[in-house]
């Protein structure tokens, strides 16, 4: 039998992916029916995993950078240079900076951290994506006592009301998509909360399409006429009104003025109370949103989690409030410890010029963005261990080859905090090794022993360090699909509490010069900074016919603004925002967004370096960013 | 006409074994599902196995196929060519009636057209298709409707039928007839006709509790895709549950089309590889120029199901393109694998 059962590293869904292997070479893929979640489905990229894992840009051997070019090495001659260069830094004074892949396994991650604690004695650590998680995490943690999911994606199978906040998950997570998708037709209540029509709005039951940067006063506004609904039916649920923030909570949610909302918004209030009317007699909760790169604010988050409490039914075993990972371990990553410690952040010492950073050890970069590259360049030693080639590269001193993910064995948590193993099933081409495996002989020239032999031993390890892992082992995970982390570990899973709210009718930021509240999306062929993406056939075909129909890239807007500046379909504009920034790109014409508001997917360099730089928060408030701009006819 | 025991079949298997390369049904042990694979050396196929999670095209026709490597020697200006798929004589033991229909359509289009693709013809060529009637259908299968199944009435080799007292062997060409004569099988009696009808008429009668999934009136669909009918809000509403991932195509025993791309390896040479590809993707119609003929998903969605039952497109399969296995169904996304939307267009005629 050539089929071997492993994980999809492709996204924070974590499908069931049968890998055919003749040990060597990846030969093709197939879905694995019983996987609880996927149900024998993938999505574009699952398929195509054949595709990347036969790509010819490996890392295959150490490389060393020589009078200005990387030349082959041995692996130890690369880890003592890396020892020795290091040890000239001093990692307790923020000299040494370590930026880890949200794609690795939990035990690679958790050998980096331990790389970076024990050996370089560092606090600078940090996971990419990491900014819009952190809120997740924080905000669930407050609500609900633990960093992580409520429930699992399984419940989306069985739940009555299912409510997704501002993704296009049909495109993101494609294979939950289709579990809504599903959901719907069995006759749940699909309801989709976003400003542009995407295709889950299209198959949901209903489509609220608030104006760009409302959503928290819209779920606030559904509470408020949740609990008003409640109040008048005496109905008392539990002990929701005894919980830590209720007071202020239920003061705050009183104060929203259905003509403030109607005009910050533009969805009518009665609207709103009679989706809580439907609300209100669900017996299960299903609540989604996108977390990780592409994540929501901390407003509009909170906002959610006080909404999931004051349904009181997120103790229904129907029920579940799920933060979407776009990247496979992200959910692990911050498990693991990997996310930036407060006054500690990597992002922040790149970013700033007078930091003490000296040296940066990066995993498995997306090369999309290379931020502050620069002040990477200018750095005394960069190492970069990754198993694809990589722009990042270029700027390494000393590069370590990975093996890819079903090249060893390794635990991956996906975004309901499934841990799943993935068993090696393929020989890594040339000299690739498990991250750990680095990181150990790293450890070991540097004077440490911590003395694992294989992955199992590595998880062991995490077991004993991270409470929720505690029950878990290789052995274990090998049986079924998974097994979700245990919120019990946490000594305050289960006591809910509220959020603190402000109501706020933000006002839109643009004005007659800057007609048009611009926010960046993503495009749809286009995940991950398209690192992986364009190592594929198929895949990287379908971006690029999106390349050459919009060469400069494209921003969306609606067929009555594109009329209004006579413009066309692939037509060049101007592009000017309010600060002064502008870039010359194409338009396409759709419907699916509304008036005065225009996308655009971040993935031209350009548009990246150059516009959005200068938007701090187009980074950290993911969807929520709005940027005003004026669009021109060339 | 013969009559084999479950001991005779095995060691056919074996003995196949020693000079092709014997491909069969085989149950993954962690999962339980099926898959039409190579058999190492000590396995036999389980011909009681249910309908191979994948299509067997994917032997003839892999999901990925380097087909030819070539380099170039600077200095000497040579070109060198090397074929890169092996012509090893395969036997496919253990097919479902559908996949063997699924293979008749790819034999029409790489072989029985104006060009003759070399590549498949090499793994076609030499491979000896054993069929296995089925005796029960699966919750997926609507072969009934496709008449594909569930017994296969030609292009097999060796048809097996399992009786209550062992197999009836069927030969279907010259092939299977010396195989049968090199063995000196025993024949069977005529009897054994009415033996093998009674089970598969036994097997058409659990449809309807077993094959619950999918139910397509298939000739009625064609009718109206032929002539145009079906309308376009419904083409719509089908285009909009596509997640455009391309599964069904690559899952259906009888879809065949592909992307043939170089990649550079290292130094001077080059691979060439051969990829499925899908209709439900955008680059797949865009032609130089940027000309998209099915730009909007629900144009290029409802090209597949003019593919699979139109009667113009039918002509050139000699069949329709549907041979009823439900596998795009079940990989779907969205809810429209073929029975599905056989289902839409049904619903909308009887409204
Ligand atoms: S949805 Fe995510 S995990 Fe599933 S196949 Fe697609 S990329 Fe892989
Ligand atoms: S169209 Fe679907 S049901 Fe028909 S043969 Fe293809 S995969 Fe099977
Ligand atoms: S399997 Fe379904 S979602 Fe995927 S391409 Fe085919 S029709 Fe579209």
């Amino acid at each position: 039998m050539n089929y071997q059962a492993c994980v999809c590293n492709l996204c924070g869904t974590g499908c069931g992916q049968f890998l055919k292997t003749d040990g060597t070479r990846v030969l093709g893929v197939a879905p694995i029916v019983s996987h609880p979640v996927s149900k024998g489905k993938l999505c574009v990229r699952g398929w195509h995993a054949n595709e990347l894992l036969n790509t010819n840009e490996r890392i295959t051997t150490p490389l060393i950078r020589e009078d200005g070019r990387l030349r082959e090495a041995s692996l130890d001659e690369a880890v003592s240079l890396v020892v020795r260069r290091l040890g000239e830094c001093n990692g307790a004074a923020d000299e040494i900076g370590l930026l880890a892949s949200a794609r690795s396994s939990n035990e690679d991650g958790f050998a980096l951290r331990r790389l970076a604690r024990e050996v370089f004695k560092t606090h600078l650590l940090g996971v990419g994506a990491e900014a819009g998680h952190r809120n997740s995490m924080d905000s669930l943690s407050h609500a609900f006592g633990y960093p992580g999911a409520v429930g699992d994606l399984t419940r989306i199978d069985k739940a009555d009301y299912i409510l997704i906040v501002g993704t296009d998950i049909a495109r993101q997570n494609p294979i939950i998509g289709g579990n809504l998708h599903a959901a719907q037709r069995r006759g749940a209540r699909l309801v989709s909360l976003s400003s542009s029509r995407t295709q889950m709005a299209k198959l949901s039951t209903k489509h609220f399409q608030q104006k760009p940067g409302t959503k928290a006063l819209v779920l606030n506004a559904l509470a408020k006429a949740l609990h008003a609904l409640r109040t008048v039916n005496h109905a008392r649920h539990a002990d929701i009104d005894r919980l830590a923030g209720y007071t202020q909570y239920v003061n705050a949610l009183r104060t929203i003025s259905s003509v403030a909302l109607e005009n910050a918004s533009g969805i009518r209030y009665e609207e709103i109370e009679e989706e809580a009317q439907i609300l209100d007699a669900a017996r299960s909760v299903v609540i989604l949103f996108p977390s990780g790169i592409s994540g929501l604010d901390k407003r509009t988050i909170e906002a959610i989690c006080n909404l999931a409490v004051l349904t009181d039914r997120m103790d229904d075993p129907q029920s579940a409030l799920i933060p979407v990972a776009g990247i496979s371990n992200l959910q692990g990553s911050f498990d693991m410890g990997l996310s930036g410690e407060a006054g500690h952040s990597v992002f922040g010492s790149l970013a700033d010029p007078d930091s003490p950073l000296r040296a940066l050890f990066v995993v498995d970069h997306d090369d999309g963005i290379i931020r502050n590259r620069e002040r990477i360049a200018a750095l005394e030693l960069v190492v970069y261990c990754g198993a694809f080639r990589n722009a990042f590269m270029d700027l390494a001193d000393v590069v370590f080859p990975l093996t890819a993910y079903n090249e060893s064995d390794g635990t991956y948590t996906c975004a309901d905090r499934r841990v799943q193993l993935t068993r090696k099933n393929t020989d890594t081409p040339g000299a690739g090794l498990p991250g750990w495996r680095v990181y150990q002989a790293i450890a070991e020239q540097a004077g440490y022993t911590w003395g694992w032999r294989d992955a199992a031993e590595v998880f062991l390890a995490i077991t004993d360090a991270i409470p929720a892992y505690h029950d878990l082992t290789h052995h274990r995970l090998a049986k079924g699909f998974g097994i979700h982390w245990d919120i019990t570990a946490f000594p305050a899973a289960g006591q809910m509490k509220f959020h603190e709210v402000q109501i706020d009718y933000p006002k839109s930021p643009t004005c007659e010069e800057f007609p048009f509240a611009l926010m960046v999306g993503k495009g749809r062929h286009f995940w991950h900074q398209n690192n992986l993406m364009r190592k594929t056939l198929i895949p990287r075909r379908e971006y690029d016919q999106t390349l050459l129909l919009y060469p400069q890239g494209y921003v969306e807007i609606c067929p009555e603004d594109a009329q209004k500046l006579k413009v066309k379909d692939k037509w060049l504009v101007h592009l000017t925002s309010s600060t002064g920034t502008s870039m010359k790109i194409a338009v396409k014409v759709s419907p699916d967004v509304q008036p005065g508001t225009a996308y655009i997917p971040y993935f031209i360099k350009n548009m990246i370096s150059d516009f959005l730089i200068r938007y701090d928060n187009a980074f950290s408030a993911g969807e929520e960013s709005i940027i005003p701009v004026r669009i021109e006819e060339k | 006409m013969y009559l084999l025991t479950t001991q005779d079949i095995n060691d056919l298997a074996r003995e196949l074994q020693k000079t092709h390369a014997v491909y069969g049904p085989q149950v993954n042990a962690q999962t339980g599902q099926v898959f039409f694979d190579l058999l190492a050396e000590s396995e036999l196929p389980d011909l009681d196995a249910a309908i191979p999670s994948m299509p067997v095209k994917e032997i003839l026709f892999p999901q990925m196929e380097r087909i030819l490597k070539y380099s170039y020697d600077a200095q000497a200006q040579r070109v060198t060519l090397e074929k890169q798929y092996g012509e090893k004589p395969k036997v496919l033991f253990g097919l479902r009636p559908c996949d063997l229909a699924g293979i008749q359509c790819l034999d029409r289009f790489f072989l029985g057209q104006e060009f003759v693709d070399d590549v498949y013809l090499a793994h076609r060529r030499q491979s000896l298709l054993i069929t296995n009637t089925c005796t029960r259908p699966w919750d997926q299968c609507f072969c009934v409707c496709t008449h594909t199944g569930p017994a296969a009435d030609e292009g097999f080799d060796l048809d097996l039928t399992r009786l209550d007292d062992g197999y009836l062997v069927q030969v279907g060409s010259e092939k299977g007839q010396a195989l049968a004569d090199a063995h000196g099988w025993k024949t069977a009696e005529h009897r054994r006709l009415a033996e093998k009808a009674a089970v598969v008429d036994r097997c058409v009668e659990r449809f309807p509790d077993q094959a619950k999934d999918n139910k397509a009136w298939i000739s009625r669909a064609m009718n109206r895709i032929t002539t145009g009918f079906v309308k376009h809000e419904i083409w719509e509403y089908i285009g909009q549950q596509c997640f455009e991932c391309g599964a069904c195509s690559f899952v259906c025993p009888s879809c065949s089309c592909f992307n043939i791309e170089d990649v550079t390896l290292c130094g001077d040479s080059c691979e060439r590889l051969r990829t499925r590809d899908s209709c439900s993707f955008s680059g797949y119609t865009r032609m130089a120029g940027d000309h998209n003929p099915r730009a909007p998903v629900e144009d290029r969605r409802n090209k597949r199901f003019f593919c699979k039952l139109s009667y113009t497109q039918s002509k050139k399969y000699l069949r329709p393109g549907c041979v009823g296995c439900g596998r795009c169904q079940l990989v779907c996304p969205g809810d429209i694998g073929l029975p599905n939307v056989v289902q839409y267009i049904r619903r909308e005629t009887t409204e």
